[in-house]
């Protein structure tokens, strides 16, 4: 579930958003209210405020600080006093053998795993648009596989890869694949691709449930009026759905696609980065380095790269997406 | 799509009865996994040697038991509320109050404060997870109830942050300004009048969170990493890796981990719906 990065980008790219027009008229108000009542606004908004202030300076602010301290010094979890060694934790990043496939894993997954998960969860959408009876049901069926435990989702679909009795082998053998048969998460070409199924399976159920409601807010005497006028399905979502949903559909995009840069739990459990780091990412190499072999500084290192190379993605998409939806409205 | 010709025509028919089709055989295909765990769960032990995975072939609790007892499931249940149950309660509690003093109150700093809790929907908690681990050691809070409610409280504070102030500016400002005329203090207004009624979004949002506490893998894995406290996400994995032959005890513990989100999500969907769709669509 991380729904997280791209509402931060939004809230990030231009101060606070929704309520800002609002907020600017309740300030001036504010403004013409009796000196007593600022005051008394003022002491309730720090007193309201110190306790997630607290937090976050504690538990978020000032490991976030000491990450970046970590990266420039050779810190191996014990001595108190660590030696300063500028930049060389980057260099020997960059020289790592692991770091380019897992990168390039990295980038894979974040390519076929976004845009997966959203042709499926559009398509589902477009199915499910004024579906009448039985919609709740189905609703439900697509997106529990997103609010379940990746622990989970990965142990039952380690079963259905079971190289031996697992349900993808028989199915293959049932339809006369038998050759394509093979241990899929122990097998190196597969790997990889196996863990991102699952994911999209989960994924896939969060797009969904986002453009439903998206879709519910589209025109429809617009669709009805294109069919009239003689556009066929494909010309009527292309031209008269697809654009008003975009805003939202960016919005998801930013979510999945960010989503990716982060993925961590579904590898770890499912292949750990194995078999020979053939699903390493970035995540997972960091885990290994910092907690495996206690190279505190160095994993550290690595997981700063991860958010340098995400946050500029984020704020990207969210730029593009505030673009469109102020285009929509002008329109 | 739309085809609202003539309800009774061949061709609308053959849609509906077509899409249905379509429908099932994939909300099928998206449950397959839970009924796979179901059926596994509840399977003898002699039959999951022979045919592990196939579907409702024998039944017995035994499973369920072994990995009550042996598994200690039983305690990771309870861990694992006491891991999310407080962690939530303090996120929905301190996200209402800074969610409205975001909105609608004036203090100096506000914009800042703002920034800072905001930059925790950006930053990855990966990017701080190992310096985190440290500081909880020094602080003593390592393998402790406290330091895993506290840290996993903060992982949540900046979505609800966002989402309850999204509530609270959607408000209209003369409620307050009547109360205000009324004689009503600032604690009053805040407390008896804007409270109540962002209580339908408070709720969405205790549901979100507790969903994501209660997944959590990664949080219980670092920062409990005794046996003491140790929940269902953390406890399924280390079974995982500790007797991986044992098939049907490994689909019991998997069906008891899954078994409250399920409850919680089929009980509760229009607000976890609510909760995405607000902190997504809204924001």
């Amino acid at each position: 579930m991380t729904v997280g990065i791209a509402v931060g980008a939004s809230a990030l790219a231009d101060g606070p958003d929704p309520a800002t027009k609002k907020r600017r008229r309740s300030t001036r108000i504010v403004l013409d209210t009796p000196r007593a009542t600022r005051r008394a606004q003022t002491r309730l908004g720090l007193l309201l405020v110190a306790p997630v202030m607290i937090l976050v300076l504690l538990f978020f602010l000032v490991p976030l600080g000491n990450a970046i301290y970590y990266a420039f010094v050779d810190f191996n979890g014990v001595n108190p006093n660590p030696e300063f060694v500028g930049l060389a934790n980057f260099i020997e990043l960059f020289q790592d053998p692991n770091l380019w496939p897992a990168l390039k894993n990295n980038a894979i997954w974040i390519i076929i795993g976004t845009i997966a998960p959203l042709v499926i969860g559009l398509a589902l959408a477009l199915l499910m648009w004024n579906v009448g009876r039985g919609g709740v049901l189905y609703r439900v069926a697509f997106f529990l596989p997103y609010v379940l435990p990746q622990v989970a989702v990965g142990v039952v679909w380690s079963w259905i890869y079971d190289p031996v009795r697992g349900w993808l082998n028989q199915a293959l053998d049932a339809v006369g694949l038998s050759f394509l048969r093979t241990g899929w998460l122990g097998n190196p070409d597969t790997a990889l691709f196996a863990v991102l199924a699952t994911a999209i399976w989960a994924t896939s159920g969060f797009v969904f449930v986002i453009l439903l409601a998206a879709l519910r807010n589209v025109d429809i005497e617009l669709v009805d009026a294109s069919r009239l006028d003689g556009a066929n399905t494909i010309q009527r979502l292309w031209y008269i759905i697809l654009p008003q949903i975009m805003p939202v559909f960016l919005m998801v995009t930013t979510i999945t696609l960010v989503g990716g840069f982060s993925v961590f739990d579904i590898i770890f459990v499912m292949t750990g980065g194995g078999p020979a780091g053939a699903t390493d990412v970035l995540g997972t190499l960091a885990y290994s380095e910092a907690f495996q072999l206690n190279r505190i500084s160095y994993g550290t290192t690595i997981a700063l790269v991860m958010t340098v190379l995400a946050v500029p993605f984020a704020v990207w998409l969210n730029r593009l997406q505030r673009r469109v939806s102020l285009q929509g409205t002008g329109a | 799509m739309t085809i609202n010709d003539n309800p009774t025509s061949p061709r609308v028919r053959a849609w509906r009865v077509g899409r249905h089709t379509v429908l099932i055989v994939l909300s099928l295909f998206a449950i397959f996994p839970i009924i796979l765990t179901i059926s596994t769960a509840f399977k003898t032990d002699a039959d999951v040697t022979v045919n592990p995975f196939g579907l409702f072939s024998s039944f017995s609790f035994e499973n369920v038991v072994v990995a009550w007892t042996d598994g200690n499931f039983g305690d990771y249940v309870l861990n694992s509320f006491l891991l999310s149950v407080p962690s939530t309660i303090l996120v929905v509690v301190v996200s209402t109050m800074a969610g409205y003093a975001f909105a609608r109150l004036p203090f100096p700093g506000r914009g800042i404060a703002f920034y800072l809790v905001m930059l925790g929907l950006l930053v990855p908690f990966f990017t701080y997870m190992i310096p985190l681990y440290f500081q909880l050691r020094g602080m003593g809070l390592l393998d402790t109830l406290p330091g895993v409610n506290l840290v996993l409280t903060t992982t949540g504070l900046a979505f609800g942050t966002f989402f309850m102030r999204a509530f609270f500016s959607d408000l209209p400002t003369e409620l307050e300004q009547a109360a205000r005329i009324d004689g009503a203090s600032e604690w009053q207004i805040f407390w008896r009048i804007m409270v109540p009624l962002v209580s339908a979004g408070a709720g969405a949002l205790a549901v979100f969170t507790f969903l994501q506490n209660w997944n959590n893998f990664l949080v219980p894995l670092l920062y409990v990493p005794g046996g003491e406290f140790r929940p269902l996400t953390t406890g399924l994995y280390l079974f995982l890796g500790g007797r991986s032959i044992d098939i049907g005890p490994l689909a019991a513990g998997t069906l008891i981990t899954i078994i409250p989100v399920i409850v919680v999500f089929i009980l509760l969907q229009k607000q976890v719906t609510q909760g995405f769709l607000s902190g997504a669509v809204k924001g």
